[in-house]
């Protein structure tokens, strides 16, 4: 192949290089408005009254605007948010008003100018005490929110979905079973950090047509639910995102969106601004949930796990809209990549009032996988046998069966632990040339399905030009992970001519054809397929047109670098640019006219899972699994970690970039370290107390470690290429793998995150141990 | 941030005059990187805001009779990177290179730094063991106040308004140094806690940020050093002293039980260089 599986440049690299790139923030509108939002400073609240008579007093200040302006909630798959609060507050930040001024800074000083007068409500700020009988209720108006029917609030408490899988006689397996495990592991909520903050411009229109500029990877999924939540059709609901500096999901559902345009309405022809501050990304975007896992594990002594028993709660915060979804994702894939025949799992998605929890990198799988992978090491050191022998026995192989009962067709996880062990060099312990340093390597496995509605849809349009090049539109966006580049070589692949011919339009719903969301780590996979069908469709066209225009039939013909060519006789062809308008005969005439592919994709035969037993023969597109390894240094003196060194492995079925692949997975490596060591949301009291770079740390390129990248290739039944996504679950293993590697050096175990240096300091010394002596024993 | 009014004055009496006849409400303004943070967060308000790197020869490093003089509007990648200052104090390069980001650096100032009186600051701890004296200008004329009594709490010296601080210099000395910084990210991050151990011959200079309201000096610590010969229980005491002399607090960054086993670590690795 001649564009497939090359280091093709990236096709948006010079304009991001060199900053001509535009993104929403860059936009300035004549007659722009600004907005500012007014934040409850309490985590729950009911609003006694709001009074905004000062703030609007202020000169150059349009219009304010309250919940009670606006009362229709909204939701992706459980509409149980307002934008602005309705009657009240429920976390620290949440908006309560909204001005909009002729400048920003009068905007905010607006704000400061409005009374809210509150009456403080006990706050739920634990997502165990919240389940249980008698706690005070976040949302008491649940049982009327409209939900989609795959998830299952529980009105009159705060839990808004659970997910049961019943497989199997867990009973049986753990009155058999030889060994029984207990464990229980904490996750705590972490940030995206985007390095663009959220950002949204609305307009509306006289003839009642509403357009949206907006930082966001999925502008018809933010269409259609903007459509929803404020009335306006679809043919008059305009969405565009014209470029986004980042999203690792916290772009992917509607935020700020919903605060600007009930203000847009009231100020029809004037386009209305807000964009967000580093604070407000940490307090007032989709976070990533915390969550409590307990784990019970019934195993024989030949290492073979034969019964599990798990309960995950998610403290999905205030509103669980999309959180309630990745419960659901923790549900099926409950059992990691290992192959159990009895399970019990329970998996809740619960209001609190904390910060609102949505998709992150991973959508629930790193949450997941950090305890399952500690966990699988408790269990081998209990029954003596190696980290490695526990996965080889008990991780899924082709032939075998994933938690939901669905027979396993590919996986390649046995190839990437082999691969992983090696490059890390496991069984060789080595040692520190620093005395009061210790070393150790730990190993960890990940997978993830795209989380995604059954019939998520994707389509592409190619138009031909009549120089030989061509447009192909898409609206996945480009969200930093290269998928512009990735369709633009299947085109290029596909249609027999070079990159640099092909320009890639994405993002605008009136003109980019339909994409369900760039999330999920299905781009490649599905908009990559669709943009293979409009390339048939293309070439279809174009050998309609060439076997009456050469006189030889289709079946003899083929595109090559420009042209259709006979692969009878390989001097006659005609460029494919003397085609792209149509065939004009030598009287003149013409037929066909403009060659236009259209390509459209659905995943087959995905299928929902039981709602009682949450088995499913095929309930997911497909599974990428994979595997890494780490070796870390721990200074026994202080706490303090360093990542040494990192090999990484998963079957991607095809690599389709190897440069941007191995970007794609340093970076996710360097996210999973970031949440191993630095990264937390620290509430107390439903108040973050560490909303900024201050206290918020991710790593830095000194924190860098040796990153060894490789790849197996089982190629995908369905995907362009044989490819399937891995763009989050690179990023599953790495905290579990760096915990393993500081137990394997260390023999301290925290089961929570992060494994900053003070905790690990801590346990040190509760452990008593001497300096260099062992207590593994846990 | 609220609308304010800049001055640039050249020199310091016309600094001193804007500051005297603005009052209270006018700042002065360095490298910015502490006060326009305060200004955004809307914790500093000032109508007036007065920039002094104008002002002629502020921004000397120079090592003149016998004195190692720093101007007010030196940078601290200046400070990091002089080279005479690396060959002979490298503990004080090292700590101005710590500091924040590179990019902040460019232009963050040390005497900034000093001024801005965080029990944490970064070069506080090399000053302090290196006997620095602070110089002082205002309507008076010049003064001079020691550093280790410069500090009066968080955030609070005893400069008064008025008053600029012209630069900060100690005496030429032949001495060996260690400065540590533990922080929760090795980079660009705020310590959590900081120290510099000097050693003149027989004589220890300790001291510490992040475990006392200001940066401090660990007087007995140094008293109980002074003139012994270092070995491993000598090391030991005089860390257990040093612990008992600290009163660190918990904050988000670290519990106040980790910063005062923090300060034995950094105290024991560091004379255990000359050990």
């Amino acid at each position: 192949m001649k564009y497939v599986g090359k280091s093709i440049k990236r096709v948006d690299g010079i304009k991001k290089v060199t900053g001509s790139l535009k993104y929403v923030d860059d936009m300035k509108f004549s007659r722009m408005l600004y907005a500012a939002v007014k934040r409850s400073p309490y985590a729950h609240a009911r609003i006694v009254s709001i009074n905004i008579e000062k703030a609007m007093a202020v000169k150059g200040v349009k219009d304010i605007i309250t919940g009670d302006h606006y009362k229709k909630r909204a939701g992706l798959y459980l509409e149980d948010k307002n934008f602005l609060a309705v009657g009240k507050a429920r976390y620290k930040g949440e908006a309560v008003a909204a001005v909009a001024a002729v400048s920003e800074d009068i905007a905010k000083e607006a704000v400061k100018l409005i009374e809210v007068e509150y009456e403080e409500l006990t706050a739920v700020t634990n997502a165990i005490e919240a389940m249980k009988p008698g706690a005070p209720l976040v949302h008491p108006d649940l049982g009327e929110y409209k939900t989609a029917p795959i998830f299952f609030p529980k009105p009159g408490t705060n839990i808004s979905n659970h997910y049961p899988l019943r497989k199997g006689d867990v009973e049986n397996a753990f009155e058999e079973a030889e060994v029984v495990i207990d464990n229980k592991f904490y996750v705590p909520h972490v940030h995206h950090v985007t390095i663009e903050t959220h950002t949204a411009v609305a307009q509306m229109d006289l003839d009642g047509s509403c357009t949206v500029w907006a930082s966001c990877q999925s502008p018809f999924a933010v269409r259609q639910a903007l459509s929803e939540a404020f009335d306006i059709p679809l043919n008059k609901m305009r969405v565009l995102s014209p470029a986004v500096g980042g999203g690792f999901g916290s772009k992917a559902g509607t935020t700020l969106e919903g605060i600007i345009i009930p203000l847009a309405k009231r100020n029809p022809g004037r386009p209305i601004k807000l964009t967000y501050s580093r604070e407000d990304e940490f307090e007032n975007t989709y976070v990533r949930q915390g969550m409590h896992a307990t784990i019970k594990t019934a195993v024989n002594k030949n290492g073979k796990i034969i019964g599990l028993k798990n309960e995950f709660v998610w403290d999905g915060g205030a509103y669980n809209e999309y959180g309630v979804n990745i419960a659901k994702a923790a549900g099926y894939a409950c059992a990691g990549p290992y192959d159990i025949d009895n399970i019990w799992t329970d998996s809740y998605c619960v209001y609190t009032n904390h910060p609102v929890g949505g998709p992150y990198r991973g959508f629930g799988m790193s949450e997941l996988q950090f305890g399952i992978e500690q966990n699988l090491d408790i269990v081998a050191e209990k029954i003596g046998i190696s980290p490695i022998e526990i996965r080889l026995i008990n991780g899924l192989k082709p032939g075998g069966a994933t938690a939901t009962g669905e027979i396993v067709k590919i996986s390649g996880l046995m190839e990437c632990i082999e691969q992983v062990v090696e490059d890390i060099n496991f069984e060789e312990k080595t040692e520190s040339s620093k005395p009061n340093k210790v070393r150790g390597k730990g190993i960890a496995c990940g997978w993830k399905a795209p989380s995604m509605p059954n019939n998520a849809a994707s389509s592409a349009i190619i138009k031909l030009n009549e120089d030989g090049t061509a447009h192909l539109l898409v609206s996945v966006q480009d969200i930093g992970q290269g998928s512009d580049t990735v369709m633009t070589q299947i085109a290029a692949e596909m249609l027999s001519i070079s990159p640099e011919k092909i320009t890639i339009k994405t993002g605008d719903t009136d003109h980019t054809p339909y994409e369900w969301q760039t999330v999920a780590s299905r781009m490649t996979y599905s908009t990559g397929r669709a943009v293979v069908e409009a390339c048939k469709d293309v070439i279809d066209q174009l050998l309609e047109l060439s076997q009456i225009k050469l006189g030889l039939y289709k079946r003899d013909l083929e595109l090559r670098d420009g042209y259709v060519v006979s692969k009878i006789y390989p001097d006659r062809k005609v460029a494919i640019g003397d085609l792209a308008l149509g065939l004009t005969f030598e009287d003149g005439s013409g037929i066909h006219g403009p060659i236009i592919g259209r390509g459209s994709f659905i995943p087959p035969n995905i299928r929902d899972a039981d709602k009682k037993t949450g088995l499913g023969e095929h309930p997911v597109a497909y599974w990428t699994y994979g595997a890494q390894g780490v070796e870390v240094e721990v200074d026994l003196d202080t706490g303090q970690t360093k990542v040494l060194k990192v090999a990484s492995c998963f079957d991607v079925g095809k690599v389709m970039n190897p440069q941007l692949l191995e970007a794609q997975v340093e970076g996710a490596i360097v996210q999973g370290m970031g949440t191993a060591l630095f990264e937390e949301l620290i509430l107390k009291d439903g108040v973050l107390l560490n909303p900024s770079f201050v206290d918020y740390k991710i790593p830095t390129a000194d924190d860098m470690p040796e990153m060894v990248i490789k790849f197996v290739e089982n190629p995908e039944e369905n995907g362009p290429y044989g490819a399937r996504g891995v763009a989050e679950v690179a990023m599953v293993p790495s905290a579990p793998a760096i915990a393993n590697a500081i137990y394997d050096a260390t023999g301290i175990r925290l089961r929570t995150i992060p494994l900053t240096a003070e905790r690990i300091f801590e346990k040190m010394k509760v452990l008593k141990r001497g300096r260099r002596g062992s207590c593994k024993n846990n | 941030m609220n609308a304010f009014e800049y001055f640039a004055p050249t020199t310091l009496k016309e600094a001193i005059d804007i500051l005297n006849e603005k009052g209270e409400e006018a700042s002065i303004l360095n490298g910015g990187t502490d006060l326009i943070v305060r200004m955004r967060d809307g914790i500093s308000d000032p109508k007036y805001v007065v920039d002094i790197k104008k002002i002629k020869g502020m921004d000397d490093i120079r090592i003149e009779n016998g004195r190692v003089f720093i101007g007010a509007s030196a940078l601290l990648n200046d400070l990091g990177n002089n080279q005479d200052i690396q060959k002979r104090y490298p503990f004080l390069s090292k700590a101005a290179l710590s500091i924040g980001s590179k990019q902040v650096r460019n232009r963050a100032t040390c005497i900034g730094n000093i001024c801005n009186a965080s029990p944490l600051a970064g070069m506080a701890t090399p000053l302090l063991a290196l006997n620095a004296t602070v110089h002082v200008f205002g309507n008076y004329g010049e003064k001079d106040i020691l550093l280790k009594d410069f500090f009066v709490f968080v955030r609070k010296t005893l400069l008064k308004h008025g008053e600029i601080v012209t630069g900060i210099s100690f005496e030429e000395q032949a001495c060996l140094g260690v400065f540590t910084k533990i922080s929760r990210r090795r980079k660009v991050d705020l310590s959590t806690v900081c120290s510099t151990v000097v050693k003149k011959y027989d004589e220890y200079r300790i001291s510490f940020g992040a475990v006392a309201p200001t940066p401090v000096r660990l007087n007995k610590t140094e008293a109980f050093l002074k003139g012994k010969m270092l070995s491993k229980d000598i090391i030991e005491k005089a860390c257990e002293l040093a612990m008992s002399e600290v009163s660190p607090i918990s904050d988000i960054r670290a519990s106040e039980s980790y910063r005062r086993e923090l300060v034995q670590v950094m105290l024991r690795n560091s004379l255990s260089q000359w050990y």
